[in-house]
Protein backbone atom coordinates (compact mmCIF):
# COMPACT_ATOMS: atom_id res chain seq x y z
CA UNK A 1 0.00 0.00 0.00
CA UNK A 2 2.90 2.11 1.09
CA UNK A 3 4.59 1.57 -2.04
CA UNK A 4 1.72 1.94 -4.29
CA UNK A 5 1.00 5.52 -2.99
CA UNK A 6 5.02 6.36 -3.18
CA UNK A 7 4.81 5.72 -6.75
CA UNK A 8 1.38 7.70 -7.36
CA UNK A 9 3.26 10.28 -5.81
CA UNK A 10 5.92 10.35 -7.87
CA UNK A 11 3.90 9.85 -10.57
CA UNK A 12 2.15 13.06 -9.83
CA UNK A 13 5.50 14.74 -9.00
CA UNK A 14 6.93 13.87 -12.37
CA UNK A 15 3.80 14.57 -14.49
CA UNK A 16 3.79 18.22 -12.70
CA UNK A 17 7.31 18.79 -13.96
CA UNK A 18 6.71 17.79 -17.88
CA UNK A 19 3.62 20.06 -18.01
CA UNK A 20 5.95 23.00 -16.31
CA UNK A 21 8.37 22.36 -18.93
CA UNK A 22 5.97 22.32 -21.77
CA UNK A 23 4.33 25.59 -20.81
CA UNK A 24 8.28 27.21 -20.58
CA UNK A 25 8.98 25.83 -23.88
CA UNK A 26 5.59 27.14 -25.25
CA UNK A 27 5.82 30.15 -23.46
CA UNK A 28 8.97 30.72 -25.19
CA UNK A 29 7.85 30.08 -28.55
CA UNK A 30 5.17 32.47 -27.99
CA UNK A 31 7.56 35.72 -27.37
CA UNK A 32 9.91 34.82 -29.28
CA UNK A 33 7.17 35.30 -31.97
CA UNK A 34 6.02 38.33 -30.58
CA UNK A 35 9.18 39.99 -30.07
CA UNK A 36 10.53 38.59 -33.48
CA UNK A 37 7.45 39.66 -35.95
CA UNK A 38 8.13 43.71 -34.77
CA UNK A 39 11.21 43.49 -36.11
CA UNK A 40 9.91 42.03 -39.45
CA UNK A 41 7.65 45.08 -39.33
CA UNK A 42 4.59 43.38 -39.44
CA UNK A 43 1.18 44.74 -37.79
CA UNK A 44 -0.90 42.10 -36.41
CA UNK A 45 -4.94 43.58 -37.69
CA UNK A 46 -6.46 40.48 -36.09
CA UNK A 47 -9.50 43.07 -36.31
CA UNK A 48 -9.99 42.41 -40.20
CA UNK A 49 -10.36 38.49 -39.38
CA UNK A 50 -13.67 37.60 -38.35
CA UNK A 51 -15.24 38.74 -41.18
CA UNK A 52 -13.55 36.28 -43.06
CA UNK A 53 -15.38 33.59 -41.24
CA UNK A 54 -18.65 35.21 -40.78
CA UNK A 55 -20.87 38.43 -41.34
CA UNK A 56 -24.03 39.76 -39.45
CA UNK A 57 -25.86 41.96 -41.38
CA UNK A 58 -29.44 43.19 -39.39
CA UNK A 59 -29.12 39.93 -37.72
CA UNK A 60 -28.54 37.95 -40.59
CA UNK A 61 -25.77 35.81 -40.24
CA UNK A 62 -23.87 34.89 -43.02
CA UNK A 63 -20.98 32.47 -43.21
CA UNK A 64 -17.47 34.23 -44.68
CA UNK A 65 -15.34 32.60 -46.91
CA UNK A 66 -13.24 30.95 -44.48
CA UNK A 67 -16.14 28.88 -43.23
CA UNK A 68 -17.45 28.14 -46.67
CA UNK A 69 -14.16 26.65 -47.39
CA UNK A 70 -14.44 24.69 -44.26
CA UNK A 71 -17.61 23.21 -45.26
CA UNK A 72 -15.98 22.16 -48.38
CA UNK A 73 -13.79 20.47 -46.65
CA UNK A 74 -16.07 18.55 -44.17
CA UNK A 75 -17.77 17.29 -47.27
CA UNK A 76 -14.74 15.74 -48.90
CA UNK A 77 -13.40 14.80 -45.49
CA UNK A 78 -16.42 12.75 -44.92
CA UNK A 79 -17.03 11.35 -48.37
CA UNK A 80 -13.83 10.37 -48.41
CA UNK A 81 -13.57 8.92 -45.16
CA UNK A 82 -16.39 6.43 -45.78
CA UNK A 83 -14.88 5.64 -49.23
CA UNK A 84 -11.53 5.00 -47.30
CA UNK A 85 -12.90 3.11 -44.87
CA UNK A 86 -14.77 0.54 -47.75
CA UNK A 87 -11.86 0.48 -50.39
CA UNK A 88 -9.30 0.06 -47.29
CA UNK A 89 -11.37 -2.92 -45.80
CA UNK A 90 -11.73 -4.58 -48.92
CA UNK A 91 -8.29 -4.30 -49.93
CA UNK A 92 -7.01 -5.52 -46.97
CA UNK A 93 -9.97 -8.74 -47.39
CA UNK A 94 -8.26 -9.42 -50.61
CA UNK A 95 -4.98 -9.21 -49.32
CA UNK A 96 -6.32 -11.91 -47.04
CA UNK A 97 -7.84 -13.61 -49.43
CA UNK A 98 -6.96 -17.29 -50.75
CA UNK A 99 -7.62 -16.02 -54.47
CA UNK A 100 -4.21 -15.39 -56.22
CA UNK A 101 -5.64 -13.04 -58.28
CA UNK A 102 -7.61 -10.62 -55.01
CA UNK A 103 -4.02 -10.62 -53.44
CA UNK A 104 -1.83 -9.87 -56.60
CA UNK A 105 -4.06 -7.16 -57.02
CA UNK A 106 -4.39 -5.34 -53.47
CA UNK A 107 -0.74 -5.78 -53.79
CA UNK A 108 -0.31 -4.04 -57.26
CA UNK A 109 -2.57 -1.27 -55.72
CA UNK A 110 -0.81 -0.58 -52.35
CA UNK A 111 2.47 -0.68 -53.66
CA UNK A 112 1.38 1.94 -56.54
CA UNK A 113 -0.06 4.04 -53.74
CA UNK A 114 2.49 4.24 -51.01
CA UNK A 115 5.36 4.64 -53.15
CA UNK A 116 3.67 7.78 -55.25
CA UNK A 117 3.51 11.38 -53.90
CA UNK A 118 -0.20 12.44 -52.72
CA UNK A 119 0.11 15.36 -55.00
CA UNK A 120 1.17 13.75 -58.31
CA UNK A 121 -1.68 11.32 -57.46
CA UNK A 122 -4.28 14.07 -57.36
CA UNK A 123 -3.02 15.79 -60.28
CA UNK A 124 -3.20 12.57 -62.27
CA UNK A 125 -6.49 11.41 -61.11
CA UNK A 126 -7.53 15.35 -62.21
CA UNK A 127 -5.61 15.88 -65.43
CA UNK A 128 -5.73 12.02 -66.62
CA UNK A 129 -8.86 10.26 -65.55
CA UNK A 130 -11.27 13.16 -64.54
CA UNK A 131 -11.76 13.12 -68.42
CA UNK A 132 -11.83 9.78 -69.15
CA UNK A 133 -13.84 9.18 -66.38
CA UNK A 134 -16.31 12.53 -67.22
CA UNK A 135 -15.97 13.41 -63.70
CA UNK A 136 -15.38 17.09 -62.02
CA UNK A 137 -12.76 18.58 -59.55
CA UNK A 138 -14.50 17.63 -56.35
CA UNK A 139 -15.11 13.72 -57.06
CA UNK A 140 -11.67 13.49 -58.69
CA UNK A 141 -10.53 15.46 -55.07
CA UNK A 142 -12.57 12.45 -53.05
CA UNK A 143 -11.42 10.09 -55.56
CA UNK A 144 -7.18 10.67 -54.96
CA UNK A 145 -7.93 11.07 -51.49
CA UNK A 146 -9.82 7.94 -51.00
CA UNK A 147 -6.95 5.84 -52.74
CA UNK A 148 -4.09 7.46 -51.46
CA UNK A 149 -6.14 7.08 -47.42
CA UNK A 150 -7.77 3.70 -48.49
CA UNK A 151 -3.93 2.42 -48.97
CA UNK A 152 -3.30 2.66 -45.36
CA UNK A 153 -6.25 2.25 -44.04
CA UNK A 154 -6.19 -1.51 -45.70
CA UNK A 155 -2.17 -1.87 -43.88
CA UNK A 156 -4.06 -1.27 -40.33
CA UNK A 157 -6.69 -3.23 -40.89
CA UNK A 158 -4.85 -6.25 -42.34
CA UNK A 159 -2.62 -6.06 -38.82
CA UNK A 160 -5.56 -5.76 -37.10
CA UNK A 161 -7.11 -8.62 -38.76
CA UNK A 162 -4.20 -11.34 -37.91
CA UNK A 163 -3.50 -9.93 -34.97
CA UNK A 164 -6.38 -12.08 -33.59
CA UNK A 165 -5.80 -15.12 -32.16
CA UNK A 166 -5.92 -17.78 -34.91
CA UNK A 167 -8.74 -19.68 -31.83
CA UNK A 168 -11.26 -16.93 -33.14
CA UNK A 169 -11.34 -17.99 -36.60
CA UNK A 170 -11.35 -22.10 -35.52
CA UNK A 171 -14.41 -21.53 -33.58
CA UNK A 172 -16.53 -19.49 -35.87
CA UNK A 173 -15.60 -21.94 -38.23
CA UNK A 174 -16.03 -24.68 -36.27
CA UNK A 175 -20.21 -23.57 -35.80
CA UNK A 176 -20.74 -23.61 -38.87
CA UNK A 177 -20.31 -19.87 -39.72
CA UNK A 178 -19.39 -19.01 -43.25
CA UNK A 179 -16.63 -16.54 -44.31
CA UNK A 180 -18.86 -13.69 -44.74
CA UNK A 181 -20.58 -14.03 -40.88
CA UNK A 182 -17.29 -15.27 -39.50
CA UNK A 183 -15.56 -11.69 -40.49
CA UNK A 184 -18.48 -9.97 -39.96
CA UNK A 185 -19.47 -11.15 -36.43
CA UNK A 186 -16.48 -12.65 -34.71
CA UNK A 187 -13.17 -11.03 -36.81
CA UNK A 188 -14.42 -7.52 -37.56
CA UNK A 189 -15.69 -6.31 -34.42
CA UNK A 190 -12.82 -7.38 -32.55
CA UNK A 191 -10.18 -6.23 -35.20
CA UNK A 192 -11.41 -2.69 -35.60
CA UNK A 193 -11.80 -2.04 -32.15
CA UNK A 194 -8.32 -3.11 -31.87
CA UNK A 195 -6.71 -0.63 -34.40
CA UNK A 196 -9.01 1.93 -33.33
CA UNK A 197 -5.99 4.73 -32.70
CA UNK A 198 -4.07 4.51 -35.57
CA UNK A 199 -7.23 4.16 -37.90
CA UNK A 200 -8.01 7.57 -36.38
CA UNK A 201 -4.68 8.95 -37.12
CA UNK A 202 -5.44 7.68 -40.51
CA UNK A 203 -8.60 9.78 -40.51
CA UNK A 204 -6.47 12.80 -39.15
CA UNK A 205 -4.02 12.61 -41.60
CA UNK A 206 -7.10 12.80 -44.13
CA UNK A 207 -8.04 15.72 -42.92
CA UNK A 208 -4.99 17.39 -42.94
CA UNK A 209 -4.03 15.76 -46.76
CA UNK A 210 -7.48 17.34 -47.85
CA UNK A 211 -5.77 20.71 -47.55
CA UNK A 212 -3.82 19.32 -51.33
CA UNK A 213 -6.72 19.05 -53.14
CA UNK A 214 -6.66 23.28 -53.34
CA UNK A 215 -4.50 22.85 -56.16
CA UNK A 216 -7.10 21.47 -58.02
CA UNK A 217 -8.98 24.63 -57.75
CA UNK A 218 -11.60 23.34 -55.45
CA UNK A 219 -12.52 26.09 -52.48
CA UNK A 220 -11.37 24.43 -49.79
CA UNK A 221 -10.73 25.80 -46.38
CA UNK A 222 -6.86 26.02 -47.56
CA UNK A 223 -7.75 27.53 -51.14
CA UNK A 224 -9.57 30.44 -49.67
CA UNK A 225 -6.98 31.10 -47.01
CA UNK A 226 -4.91 31.43 -49.78
CA UNK A 227 -7.23 33.54 -51.74
CA UNK A 228 -7.61 35.69 -48.84
CA UNK A 229 -4.03 36.13 -48.08
CA UNK A 230 -3.63 37.23 -51.71
CA UNK A 231 -5.90 39.58 -51.54
CA UNK A 232 -5.70 41.15 -48.04
CA UNK A 233 -1.66 40.29 -46.93
CA UNK A 234 -2.92 38.97 -44.03
CA UNK A 235 -0.64 36.28 -43.67
CA UNK A 236 -0.18 35.42 -40.67
CA UNK A 237 -3.75 35.83 -39.13
CA UNK A 238 -5.45 34.03 -41.93
CA UNK A 239 -2.96 31.25 -41.33
CA UNK A 240 -3.15 30.81 -38.19
CA UNK A 241 -6.83 30.78 -38.12
CA UNK A 242 -7.16 28.24 -40.77
CA UNK A 243 -4.46 26.51 -38.98
CA UNK A 244 -6.65 26.81 -35.59
CA UNK A 245 -9.69 25.46 -37.71
CA UNK A 246 -7.66 22.62 -38.83
CA UNK A 247 -6.79 21.95 -35.43
CA UNK A 248 -10.37 22.26 -33.79
CA UNK A 249 -11.50 19.52 -37.07
CA UNK A 250 -9.04 17.24 -36.04
CA UNK A 251 -9.17 17.24 -32.23
CA UNK A 252 -12.97 16.91 -32.53
CA UNK A 253 -12.53 13.98 -34.29
CA UNK A 254 -10.38 12.43 -31.78
CA UNK A 255 -12.35 12.87 -29.04
CA UNK A 256 -15.22 11.77 -30.70
CA UNK A 257 -13.76 8.37 -31.72
CA UNK A 258 -12.03 7.99 -27.99
CA UNK A 259 -16.34 8.73 -26.97
CA UNK A 260 -17.15 6.18 -29.09
CA UNK A 261 -14.68 3.85 -28.03
CA UNK A 262 -15.35 4.25 -24.66
CA UNK A 263 -19.18 3.17 -25.48
CA UNK A 264 -18.41 0.11 -27.32
CA UNK A 265 -15.71 -0.97 -24.53
CA UNK A 266 -18.75 -0.60 -22.40
CA UNK A 267 -21.86 -2.07 -23.96
CA UNK A 268 -22.34 -5.42 -25.82
CA UNK A 269 -22.72 -5.47 -28.87
CA UNK A 270 -26.36 -5.27 -30.14
CA UNK A 271 -25.75 -6.95 -33.39
CA UNK A 272 -28.08 -10.09 -33.98
CA UNK A 273 -31.07 -7.49 -32.89
CA UNK A 274 -34.17 -8.94 -31.46
CA UNK A 275 -33.88 -9.76 -27.16
CA UNK A 276 -30.37 -11.54 -27.67
CA UNK B 1 -22.20 -52.19 -37.71
CA UNK B 2 -24.08 -51.79 -40.02
CA UNK B 3 -23.61 -48.73 -42.58
CA UNK B 4 -26.79 -46.93 -40.97
CA UNK B 5 -24.58 -47.33 -37.19
CA UNK B 6 -21.70 -45.72 -38.55
CA UNK B 7 -21.64 -41.85 -38.29
CA UNK B 8 -17.74 -41.32 -38.59
CA UNK B 9 -16.18 -43.33 -40.98
CA UNK B 10 -12.21 -42.45 -41.75
CA UNK B 11 -9.98 -44.32 -44.21
CA UNK B 12 -6.45 -44.23 -44.23
CA UNK B 13 -5.65 -40.25 -43.30
CA UNK B 14 -2.67 -38.56 -43.66
CA UNK B 15 -1.15 -35.68 -42.74
CA UNK B 16 1.92 -34.20 -43.25
CA UNK B 17 2.98 -30.68 -42.37
CA UNK B 18 5.14 -28.21 -43.97
CA UNK B 19 8.57 -29.49 -42.30
CA UNK B 20 8.11 -33.34 -42.96
CA UNK B 21 6.23 -33.65 -39.68
CA UNK B 22 3.76 -36.71 -40.50
CA UNK B 23 0.78 -35.81 -38.40
CA UNK B 24 -1.23 -38.84 -39.61
CA UNK B 25 -0.46 -41.84 -41.08
CA UNK B 26 -2.85 -43.82 -42.68
CA UNK B 27 -5.24 -43.23 -39.58
CA UNK B 28 -8.51 -45.18 -40.19
CA UNK B 29 -11.21 -45.19 -37.21
CA UNK B 30 -14.73 -45.63 -37.35
CA UNK B 31 -17.17 -44.53 -34.69
CA UNK B 32 -20.90 -45.53 -34.09
CA UNK B 33 -23.56 -43.46 -33.36
CA UNK B 34 -23.87 -42.73 -29.55
CA UNK B 35 -20.38 -44.00 -28.91
CA UNK B 36 -18.04 -42.07 -26.89
CA UNK B 37 -14.51 -42.65 -28.15
CA UNK B 38 -11.41 -41.39 -26.21
CA UNK B 39 -8.16 -40.91 -27.96
CA UNK B 40 -5.19 -41.03 -25.74
CA UNK B 41 -1.20 -40.32 -26.68
CA UNK B 42 1.77 -38.70 -25.96
CA UNK B 43 2.30 -35.10 -26.84
CA UNK B 44 2.88 -34.93 -30.63
CA UNK B 45 1.01 -37.88 -31.71
CA UNK B 46 -0.97 -36.14 -33.99
CA UNK B 47 -5.09 -36.50 -31.58
CA UNK B 48 -5.12 -32.76 -32.24
CA UNK B 49 -4.54 -32.93 -36.07
CA UNK B 50 -7.17 -36.30 -36.42
CA UNK B 51 -10.02 -33.83 -34.43
CA UNK B 52 -8.98 -30.86 -36.46
CA UNK B 53 -9.24 -32.71 -39.98
CA UNK B 54 -12.66 -33.92 -39.19
CA UNK B 55 -14.02 -30.30 -39.46
CA UNK B 56 -12.16 -29.38 -42.17
CA UNK B 57 -10.09 -26.94 -39.94
CA UNK B 58 -7.04 -28.64 -41.63
CA UNK B 59 -6.69 -30.23 -44.40
CA UNK B 60 -5.79 -33.64 -44.93
CA UNK B 61 -3.12 -35.22 -48.12
CA UNK B 62 -5.16 -38.62 -48.38
CA UNK B 63 -7.62 -40.30 -47.26
CA UNK B 64 -11.47 -39.94 -46.51
CA UNK B 65 -13.83 -39.08 -43.95
CA UNK B 66 -17.19 -39.34 -44.05
CA UNK B 67 -19.81 -37.67 -40.86
CA UNK B 68 -23.16 -38.95 -40.85
CA UNK B 69 -23.22 -39.97 -45.03
CA UNK B 70 -21.65 -36.75 -45.87
CA UNK B 71 -18.10 -36.74 -47.59
CA UNK B 72 -15.95 -33.84 -46.34
CA UNK B 73 -14.47 -33.10 -49.79
CA UNK B 74 -13.30 -29.90 -51.87
CA UNK B 75 -16.38 -28.64 -51.94
CA UNK B 76 -17.03 -26.09 -49.42
CA UNK B 77 -21.10 -26.98 -49.73
CA UNK B 78 -20.20 -30.37 -47.61
CA UNK B 79 -17.58 -29.09 -45.43
CA UNK B 80 -19.94 -25.98 -44.57
CA UNK B 81 -22.64 -29.03 -43.93
CA UNK B 82 -20.29 -30.83 -41.93
CA UNK B 83 -19.18 -28.33 -39.40
CA UNK B 84 -22.81 -28.01 -38.55
CA UNK B 85 -23.10 -31.30 -37.52
CA UNK B 86 -19.89 -31.20 -35.66
CA UNK B 87 -19.41 -29.34 -32.82
CA UNK B 88 -16.05 -28.64 -31.62
CA UNK B 89 -14.74 -27.99 -27.86
CA UNK B 90 -11.17 -26.55 -27.79
CA UNK B 91 -8.77 -26.47 -24.53
CA UNK B 92 -8.37 -22.80 -25.00
CA UNK B 93 -12.09 -22.64 -25.27
CA UNK B 94 -11.95 -19.31 -27.38
CA UNK B 95 -15.23 -18.03 -26.39
CA UNK B 96 -15.78 -14.24 -28.16
CA UNK B 97 -14.50 -12.05 -26.43
CA UNK B 98 -16.70 -8.97 -27.54
CA UNK B 99 -20.13 -11.16 -27.20
CA UNK B 100 -21.87 -11.65 -23.98
CA UNK B 101 -22.66 -15.44 -22.92
CA UNK B 102 -25.62 -15.35 -24.06
CA UNK B 103 -24.16 -13.55 -27.62
CA UNK B 104 -21.57 -16.22 -28.24
CA UNK B 105 -24.39 -18.88 -27.94
CA UNK B 106 -26.78 -16.97 -29.80
CA UNK B 107 -24.84 -16.56 -32.99
CA UNK B 108 -24.66 -19.15 -34.69
CA UNK B 109 -28.03 -20.64 -34.20
CA UNK B 110 -29.66 -17.08 -35.72
CA UNK B 111 -26.98 -16.82 -38.68
CA UNK B 112 -26.53 -20.42 -39.50
CA UNK B 113 -29.98 -22.49 -38.53
CA UNK B 114 -31.57 -19.52 -39.00
CA UNK B 115 -33.88 -19.68 -36.11
CA UNK B 116 -35.55 -16.34 -34.91
CA UNK B 117 -33.49 -14.12 -32.14
CA UNK B 118 -36.21 -15.26 -29.76
CA UNK B 119 -36.34 -19.09 -30.60
CA UNK B 120 -32.59 -18.84 -30.38
CA UNK B 121 -32.60 -16.92 -26.56
CA UNK B 122 -34.91 -19.44 -25.62
CA UNK B 123 -32.63 -22.44 -26.79
CA UNK B 124 -29.70 -20.45 -24.79
CA UNK B 125 -31.47 -20.35 -21.55
CA UNK B 126 -32.37 -23.98 -21.64
CA UNK B 127 -28.78 -24.83 -22.60
CA UNK B 128 -27.12 -22.43 -19.77
CA UNK B 129 -29.22 -24.16 -17.69
CA UNK B 130 -27.97 -27.09 -18.57
CA UNK B 131 -24.53 -26.61 -17.86
CA UNK B 132 -25.07 -25.02 -15.08
CA UNK B 133 -24.57 -21.10 -15.08
CA UNK B 134 -27.58 -19.51 -16.36
CA UNK B 135 -26.95 -16.72 -13.99
CA UNK B 136 -24.18 -15.43 -16.14
CA UNK B 137 -26.40 -15.05 -19.47
CA UNK B 138 -25.32 -11.31 -19.40
CA UNK B 139 -21.81 -11.75 -18.55
CA UNK B 140 -18.22 -11.48 -20.98
CA UNK B 141 -16.07 -14.25 -21.25
CA UNK B 142 -13.83 -12.45 -19.37
CA UNK B 143 -16.15 -12.01 -16.30
CA UNK B 144 -16.19 -16.09 -15.77
CA UNK B 145 -13.58 -18.85 -14.58
CA UNK B 146 -11.76 -20.97 -16.55
CA UNK B 147 -14.39 -23.78 -15.81
CA UNK B 148 -17.33 -21.71 -16.68
CA UNK B 149 -16.03 -20.47 -20.01
CA UNK B 150 -15.10 -23.88 -21.06
CA UNK B 151 -19.20 -24.81 -19.64
CA UNK B 152 -19.96 -22.01 -22.38
CA UNK B 153 -17.65 -23.24 -24.79
CA UNK B 154 -19.72 -26.53 -24.91
CA UNK B 155 -23.03 -24.90 -24.34
CA UNK B 156 -22.29 -23.00 -27.81
CA UNK B 157 -21.30 -26.08 -29.50
CA UNK B 158 -24.12 -27.68 -28.96
CA UNK B 159 -26.18 -25.31 -29.57
CA UNK B 160 -26.31 -26.31 -33.44
CA UNK B 161 -27.71 -29.99 -31.75
CA UNK B 162 -24.87 -31.19 -33.85
CA UNK B 163 -25.11 -35.07 -33.83
CA UNK B 164 -20.62 -35.59 -33.27
CA UNK B 165 -19.00 -33.42 -30.67
CA UNK B 166 -15.09 -33.16 -30.36
CA UNK B 167 -13.21 -32.31 -27.27
CA UNK B 168 -9.58 -31.74 -27.48
CA UNK B 169 -8.09 -31.30 -24.16
CA UNK B 170 -11.07 -29.35 -22.76
CA UNK B 171 -9.95 -29.55 -19.24
CA UNK B 172 -6.51 -29.28 -20.10
CA UNK B 173 -6.55 -25.23 -19.27
CA UNK B 174 -8.10 -25.51 -15.79
CA UNK B 175 -7.26 -25.28 -13.00
CA UNK B 176 -7.47 -28.68 -10.98
CA UNK B 177 -10.75 -27.72 -8.90
CA UNK B 178 -12.66 -26.59 -12.23
CA UNK B 179 -12.08 -29.97 -14.40
CA UNK B 180 -14.80 -31.93 -12.26
CA UNK B 181 -17.45 -29.19 -13.09
CA UNK B 182 -16.44 -29.43 -17.04
CA UNK B 183 -15.81 -33.20 -17.03
CA UNK B 184 -19.60 -33.26 -15.13
CA UNK B 185 -20.74 -31.54 -18.54
CA UNK B 186 -19.36 -34.23 -20.91
CA UNK B 187 -20.35 -37.11 -18.24
CA UNK B 188 -24.02 -35.99 -18.69
CA UNK B 189 -23.72 -35.86 -22.55
CA UNK B 190 -22.22 -39.16 -22.92
CA UNK B 191 -25.06 -40.59 -20.78
CA UNK B 192 -27.71 -38.73 -23.29
CA UNK B 193 -26.38 -40.67 -25.98
CA UNK B 194 -24.31 -38.14 -27.26
CA UNK B 195 -21.63 -39.17 -30.20
CA UNK B 196 -18.13 -38.15 -28.93
CA UNK B 197 -14.31 -38.35 -29.52
CA UNK B 198 -12.77 -36.88 -26.88
CA UNK B 199 -9.22 -36.19 -26.31
CA UNK B 200 -8.17 -35.83 -22.48
CA UNK B 201 -5.64 -37.43 -20.08
CA UNK B 202 -8.12 -37.81 -17.69
CA UNK B 203 -7.98 -41.60 -17.54
CA UNK B 204 -10.65 -41.39 -14.61
CA UNK B 205 -13.15 -40.26 -17.13
CA UNK B 206 -11.98 -42.57 -20.18
CA UNK B 207 -12.99 -45.56 -17.93
CA UNK B 208 -15.95 -44.22 -17.00
CA UNK B 209 -17.74 -42.57 -19.65
CA UNK B 210 -15.49 -44.33 -22.64
CA UNK B 211 -16.80 -47.43 -24.61
CA UNK B 212 -13.93 -47.87 -26.54
CA UNK B 213 -10.46 -45.96 -25.91
CA UNK B 214 -8.00 -45.69 -28.95
CA UNK B 215 -4.40 -45.14 -27.76
CA UNK B 216 -2.38 -43.37 -31.10
CA UNK B 217 1.35 -42.10 -31.43
CA UNK B 218 3.53 -40.82 -34.53
CA UNK B 219 0.04 -40.33 -36.68
CA UNK B 220 -0.86 -44.23 -36.16
CA UNK B 221 -3.20 -46.37 -34.20
CA UNK B 222 -1.23 -48.51 -31.41
CA UNK B 223 -4.16 -49.82 -29.81
CA UNK B 224 -7.52 -49.93 -29.87
CA UNK B 225 -10.27 -51.52 -27.39
CA UNK B 226 -13.26 -51.43 -25.30
CA UNK B 227 -12.32 -49.16 -22.17
CA UNK B 228 -12.64 -53.02 -19.76
CA UNK B 229 -10.80 -54.36 -22.19
CA UNK B 230 -8.20 -51.71 -22.94
CA UNK B 231 -7.54 -50.50 -19.53
CA UNK B 232 -7.48 -54.66 -18.32
CA UNK B 233 -5.53 -56.44 -20.43
CA UNK B 234 -3.71 -54.10 -23.12
CA UNK B 235 -1.91 -56.10 -25.79
CA UNK B 236 0.62 -54.50 -26.62
CA UNK B 237 3.79 -53.40 -24.95
CA UNK B 238 3.89 -49.90 -25.67
CA UNK B 239 0.41 -49.55 -24.34
CA UNK B 240 1.43 -50.95 -21.19
CA UNK B 241 4.18 -48.97 -20.96
CA UNK B 242 1.97 -45.64 -22.17
CA UNK B 243 -0.16 -46.66 -19.30
CA UNK B 244 2.03 -47.21 -16.56
CA UNK B 245 3.55 -43.25 -17.18
CA UNK B 246 0.24 -41.63 -16.91
CA UNK B 247 -1.45 -43.96 -14.41
N1 LIG C 1 0.21 -26.12 -37.91
C1 LIG C 1 1.24 -26.98 -37.79
N2 LIG C 1 2.38 -26.79 -38.48
C2 LIG C 1 3.41 -27.66 -38.38
N3 LIG C 1 3.41 -28.73 -37.59
C3 LIG C 1 2.30 -28.98 -36.86
C4 LIG C 1 1.17 -28.11 -36.92
N4 LIG C 1 0.22 -28.61 -36.09
C5 LIG C 1 0.75 -29.73 -35.55
N5 LIG C 1 1.99 -29.95 -36.01
C6 LIG C 1 2.85 -31.11 -35.66
O1 LIG C 1 2.13 -32.29 -35.93
C7 LIG C 1 2.37 -33.24 -34.92
C8 LIG C 1 1.05 -33.66 -34.31
O2 LIG C 1 0.51 -32.56 -33.61
P1 LIG C 1 -0.84 -32.61 -32.78
O3 LIG C 1 -1.10 -31.26 -32.28
O4 LIG C 1 -1.89 -33.29 -33.57
O5 LIG C 1 -0.42 -33.57 -31.56
P2 LIG C 1 -1.23 -33.89 -30.23
O6 LIG C 1 -1.30 -35.35 -30.14
O7 LIG C 1 -2.50 -33.15 -30.19
O8 LIG C 1 -0.24 -33.37 -29.12
P3 LIG C 1 -0.58 -32.66 -27.71
O9 LIG C 1 -0.90 -33.77 -26.76
O10 LIG C 1 0.69 -31.98 -27.35
O11 LIG C 1 -1.70 -31.72 -27.93
C9 LIG C 1 3.32 -32.60 -33.94
O12 LIG C 1 4.61 -33.05 -34.23
C10 LIG C 1 3.19 -31.14 -34.20
O13 LIG C 1 4.40 -30.49 -33.94
MG1 LIG D 1 -3.27 -31.56 -29.01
Amino acid sequence: MRALFHRTAAARRTAFIDIGKFFLVAGIALWLLTVGTPGLGYHWQWYRVPRFLFTIQEGVWTAGPLLQGLLVTLEISALSLLCTLVLGLTTALFRLSASFTARALARSYLELIRNTPLLIQIFFVYFVLSPVLDIGAFASAVLALSLFEGAYAAEILRAGIVSLQRGQWEAAHSLGLNLFDAYRYVILPQAVRRVLPPLTGQAISLVKDSALVSTIAIYDLTMQGQTIVAETFLAFEIWFTVAAIYLILTFGLSLAVRAMERKMSGAPLRMLGGPA
Amino acid sequence: MTADERIIETTELTKTFPGGIVALDRFSLTVRRGEVVVVIGPSGSGKSTFLRCLNGLEEIDSGSIVIDGIPLDHHRKNRLLIRQEVGMVFQSFNLFPHMSVRENIDLAQVRVRKKTPAQAAEATMELLKKVGIAEKADRYPHELSGGQQQRVAIARALAMTPKVMLFDEATSALDPEMIGEVLEVMRALATEGMTMIVVTHEMGFAREAGDRIVFMETGRIVEEAETERFFGSPHMERTKAFLSQIL
